[in-house]
């Protein structure tokens, strides 16, 4: 066999070992150096064939009342949503928008789902948390019974935010780790 | 060398008609011709082997071990990556045979998937599936010319039609059509034309024969809108156009069972006609052509690749090596969109149409005194003529005549064809 092959297959088995570094280093710098907020949010329980059990987060901030209403959005767009901390401590939106806006706070992509007249809609690109498939659907169970005893704030995502770029940390409720919590 | 064959060659030596010499020199011709056959056995073994060990990786990775820190799940997640391209760098570095290839390179394909489905589950990133598949499927390409792999090739084929049905049909939020099929079918084609020019018996050939024919079956629902009834017209052109492709001068050694082409062709062709037979499947169909335009270049590319392999053979050997299963297409065609609103007419000529094809079976059955495609004729048009009973007010003494000639005709021909054969065997 040619040399060449074999030279070639060391540039193919860099790049297989490459791609998933960089989805790891892309990952740990957001961890590292971005910020965390916490996202008001729902489990539900689906499967990937390929990665396993995860459970998808439904989350409460998913709607902003625009007031330009000349800007047309429609379904797939993606558009910045700027987020600051409330009262409380959760993540809110101050502004969303196609192009880059310059007031200093963070913002995630999103991808918009719906228009109404003034209010847009859209969906958070951190809606899936992948869990030990024994554990999945308890974690919808665990949410929907914290939720008949309308502690409703104390389902929350932490996510870390930097240049746009969102790393989902965990899941908490009332505090704890949804993995423990469900235990 | 079976047993069963010495013994045999035992009983030629004991009756006389061949000398214990002759049976020596056999016996030694075919042991040594079978020397190649246990790596083809070892290949296969070999081939399973990684297939299970792989998707096993993937499996128990999927499950998601909450218990693991961040760092032993990434040491997980690369050891299988490592360990497959060391094995497989081996085999390219040293030349190794082709069990080390086929092996080391299936494995390598699993672990790769697993590997990027671990990161992604530690950083719960989010990408869609279909992204998922692509950038696995990227990554392996190479392996396929690499490592010479047929069993990656069929991986990345079969990866690739699953890629095509979640992009383009699963995936309710986007209505995206999977371009990127054609790609991956393209890139594995050279491989596929390689083997199939170089071991056209084989039974390697064989598989690609029918795995090709089907994926592209497949994932042609998956480039179809919401016009379903321009579906209909681009797979009886892509029947008509795999039905084509089957009676290429490369494939004329098989046999018909090894042609997935022409199989697959030729009953997707019968299928789709036979449903253009019913009446009120043509009062059904919208009134206007009204398709979006990709939809109508869709149609349009595929009606193209048809009409230009067809108009290759016609070229290279004459319009009489045509039969009518490769221009049914054009003949449907023709008459769904000259003339859908003339009432009976083109019910007529689809009856026609699928009579002539059921007839031209059976000559092509007799002609080669095949017994199969001559009762696949009959079958046409019995299920035919069955079909109409269904929208024909018709005696049922009529319909009863009808049945007993049919069921005549299955045995007749039969009869005469198997008569002429023995008359043949006599002279």
């Amino acid at each position: 066999m040619k040399p060449i092959y074999f030279i070639v297959f060391i540039v193919v088995a860099v790049l297989q070992i490459g791609t998933p570094l960089k989805m790891i280093f892309d990952n740990e710098d957001i961890l590292i150096s971005g910020t965390a907020y916490k996202f008001k949010t729902r489990p539900v329980d689906p499967t990937d064939p390929f990665r396993g059990k995860y459970i998808t987060l439904q989350f409460e901030m998913n709607s902003f009342e625009i007031s330009d209403s000349d800007t047309a959005y429609v379904y797939g767009d993606e558009i910045r949503v700027y987020i600051e901390n409330d009262d409380e401590g959760f993540a809110k939106v101050v502004q969303v928008s196609r192009k880059p806006l310059d007031i200093g706070s963070d913002y995630v992509i999103a991808k918009v789902t719906n228009t109404y007249s003034d209010e847009i809609m859209f969906e958070l690109p951190f809606d899936r948390f992948y869990m030990e498939e024994t554990k999945a659907y308890d974690a919808e169970k665990a949410y929907r019974d914290v939720n008949r005893n309308s502690k409703k704030n104390e389902v929350y995502a932490v996510v870390y935010v930097k240049d746009g770029a969102s790393v989902l940390e965990n899941v908490i409720i009332e505090g704890i780790p949804i993995q423990e919590y469900v235990e | 060398m079976s047993s069963k064959f010495n013994k045999e060659l035992q009983t030629l030596v004991g009756d006389k008609i061949i000398s214990p010499e002759l049976a020596d020199k056999i016996e030694q011709y075919y042991a040594t011709k079978d020397i190649g056959k246990p790596t083809k056995l070892f290949m296969i073994f070999g081939i399973f082997g990684a297939l299970l060990v792989g998707s096993g990786i993937i499996l128990m990775l999927a499950h998601n071990w909450d218990d693991f820190s961040r760092l032993t799940k990434t040491i997980l997640a690369f050891a299988p990556l490592l360990l497959g391209q060391v094995f497989t760098g081996f085999s390219i570095l040293k030349n190794k045979s082709v069990t080390w290839k086929e092996a080391s390179g299936t494995f390598l394909f699993f672990s790769v998937g697993a590997c990027m489905a671990l990161v992604s589950q530690i950083y719960n990133i989010p990408g869609e599936l279909g992204s998922f598949l692509l950038i696995w499927m990227i990554l392996c390409l190479p392996l396929v010319y690499l490592l010479r792999s047929h069993a990656v090739s069929l991986l990345i084929i079969l990866l690739s039609t699953y890629y095509a049905i979640e992009v383009g049909i699963w995936n309710y939020r986007n209505t995206e059509t999977p371009w990127l099929y054609i790609a991956f079918l393209a890139a594995i084609l050279p491989h596929y034309y390689h083997l199939l020019t170089k071991n056209t018996t084989s039974n390697t050939v064989t598989i690609f024969n029918w795995i090709l024919p089907a994926s592209i079956a497949i994932a042609l629902s998956t480039f179809i809108g919401r016009s379903e009834d321009l579906g209909f017209v681009m797979y009886i052109t892509m029947f008509g156009f795999l039905y084509t492709i089957g009676r290429l001068t490369v494939f004329k050694e098989l046999r018909t069972l090894r042609n997935g082409f022409l199989i697959i062709g030729s009953l997707g062709t019968i299928v789709l006609l036979m449903i253009f037979t019913f009446r009120w499947v043509w009062d059904e169909l919208p009134k206007t052509f009204n398709y979006d335009t990709q939809e109508l270049y869709t149609a349009v590319a595929v009606f193209l690749l048809s009409i230009s392999v067809l108009g290759y053979i016609v070229i290279r050997k004459g319009i009489r090596a045509v039969n009518l299963f490769q221009v049914a297409f054009v003949i449907f065609g023709l008459v769904y969109f000259l003339l859908p609103d003339t009432g009976i007419l083109p019910v007529v000529l689809m009856n026609a149409l699928v009579f002539a094809l059921g007839m031209s079976a059976i000559k092509i059955g007799a002609d080669k005194f095949n017994f199969g495609i001559l009762n696949y004729g009959l079958l046409i048009i019995s299920i035919l003529i069955i079909c109409r009973f269904f929208d024909t007010e018709m005696s049922f003494v009529v319909r009863g005549i009808l049945f007993v000639m049919v069921g005549a005709g299955f045995f007749l021909t039969n009869y005469i064809m198997l008569k002429q054969q023995q008359r043949i065997k006599n002279n």
